[in-house]
């Protein structure tokens, strides 16, 4: 199997990278070329920084059109990890509100500084969604990295999983073949290591 | 809930990790030598965090410790926490660039006071621990920066106070006093202080077993605990460690033992 990571230039890999290769999943290959992306087999779309200054960048590598025909026509499984799960969603107030991929109808807001520690950074439980296919083989209420400013809203139904941190917020989703974690599955221990393999195996 | 952390340090020295006792260090092996003897990667398993501080004291050679955190990044599953020597952002972005999620800083804070800003503008506030070293001199608390060789004009108190207000991610003690000794937390200063900062503390210097460990993350408003102890945690005391922790409901996470 191959995995394309996209590598627009935001986030640290070298965790995610190292994951993969101790699932012993070894054609990784790291792009942001158009043709790289279409001959992998799974996509992973990571990221750490600014929701607008992230879309500014996928936009003038003319990602955006292209990563939602892949997704949306060809059913290629993605994976959006942390700034990389919001960016499916579709809209975001950070860096003044901006449009993402819009391919699953959620929204990114920020959290109410004046009620919690922002960002909210740390190991934190979630409670997992039954009918999720991301937790498969993972204990209840399983722990996992978050290191975030701005969650992820939706009023639809898309078999997300919950987070909470004053209030709830959406700690992961998954839509046929778009699944989205807000936490990083890369520094949660074995548990993260067996959420990436669900979705290489699963999805 | 936000959970507690158990971190383990790895002190650096010219290509070479060390066991600091009272800031004086010796060297115990390099990376290869840590796997085949410590089994690095297992116990890392064990831990939520990890620490790797480049303590060398002659000059440092910036591009072969990057590589050995890099190294160490590929393989460990956890946040990493690098520094050491971090004089301006140059050192801080090389450190990023190979696999550090945060950086510590120490010295820089008092003789570079403007590359905190620059650090946090780029890489945010969360990606900064700020370390502190104190001894305790006729009773009171006293910060050392430069390896504990210099003595600043703050006492713990105010100097972390201040450290607060210039916005760093969190704040680690360090006993001087305490560093290799396995006597314990300097569970006094620690009380003390705990009290009314509003970001994470973290205490470091002197842990020996599981029950300092445990004293430590006990403590109500101390989020975690750093033990750079090689000769005392190595094998099978880290997991060992971890379960007793847990077992004793210490509010740390669980993780998976297998993956299937």
């Amino acid at each position: 199997m191959k995995i394309a990571i996209v590598d627009y230039g935001m986030g640290n890999i070298h965790s995610l990278n190292g994951a993969l290769k101790y699932l012993s999943f070894s054609k990784i290959i790291l792009s942001n070329k158009i043709k790289d992306l279409e001959s992998a087999d799974k996509l992973i779309l990571p990221g750490v920084g600014n929701f607008s200054a992230a879309m500014k960048e996928l936009n003038s590598l003319k990602l955006d059109q292209h990563l939602k025909n892949l997704i949306l026509i060809d059913k290629k499984p993605i994976l959006g990890i942390c700034l990389g799960m919001q960016l499916l969603c579709k809209t975001s107030m950070e860096g003044g509100f901006t449009n993402g991929l819009n391919l699953v109808d959620a929204c990114v807001t920020e959290f109410n500084k004046d009620q919690v520690k922002v960002p909210h950074v740390g190991y934190n439980q979630i409670i997992t969604n039954k009918h999720s296919k991301l937790y498969s083989n993972i204990s209840e209420s399983p722990d996992f990295y978050f290191t975030h400013s701005y969650k992820v809203h939706s009023d639809e139904n898309i078999c997300q999983s919950f987070c909470s941190y004053q209030d709830d917020f959406i700690a992961s989703f998954e839509l046929d073949n778009i699944a989205g974690v807000q936490f990083h599955p890369e520094l949660s221990q074995k548990n993260g290591l067996q959420l990436l393999k669900n979705f290489l195996d699963l999805f | 809930m936000l959970r507690k952390r158990l971190i383990f340090g790895l002190i650096y020295s010219d290509g070479f990790f060390t066991q600091s006792r009272n800031f004086r260090l010796q060297k115990v092996g390099d990376l290869k030598w840590l796997e085949r003897n410590y089994k690095f990667h297992d116990i890392s398993f064990s831990l939520d965090e990890l620490f790797i501080v480049d303590a060398s004291r002659s000059e440092r050679d910036q591009n072969k410790f990057a590589e050995t955190l890099r190294s160490i990044a590929n393989n460990v599953f956890i946040p990493i926490t690098a520094g050491g020597g971090i004089n301006c952002m140059g050192d801080a972005d090389i450190l990023f660039d190979n696999g550090a999620d945060k950086v510590v800083l120490n010295t820089s804070l008092i003789k570079c006071p403007k590359l905190l800003k620059s650090i946090t503008d780029k890489y945010g506030v969360q990606s900064v621990i700020a370390s502190i070293d104190y001894k305790i001199l006729n009773g009171e608390q006293v910060v050392f920066i430069s390896n504990a060789s210099e003595k600043i004009a703050y006492s713990l108190t105010e100097y972390i106070k201040y450290i607060e207000s210039i916005g760093v991610g969190e704040i680690l003690i360090n006993s001087i006093d305490k560093d290799g000794t396995g006597f314990g937390y300097d569970m006094e200063t620690s009380h003390e202080i705990e009290q009314d900062v509003k970001i994470p503390i973290l205490i470091m210097g002197g842990a020996g077993n599981k029950t300092h460990l445990k004293d430590g993350l006990e403590s109500k408003n101390i989020s975690g605990v750093v033990t750079a102890n090689l000769f005392n945690f190595i094998g099978e005391s880290l997991p060992d460690a971890r379960s007793y922790l847990i077992e004793n409901k210490i509010n740390i996470a669980n993780w998976e033992k297998n993956i299937t």
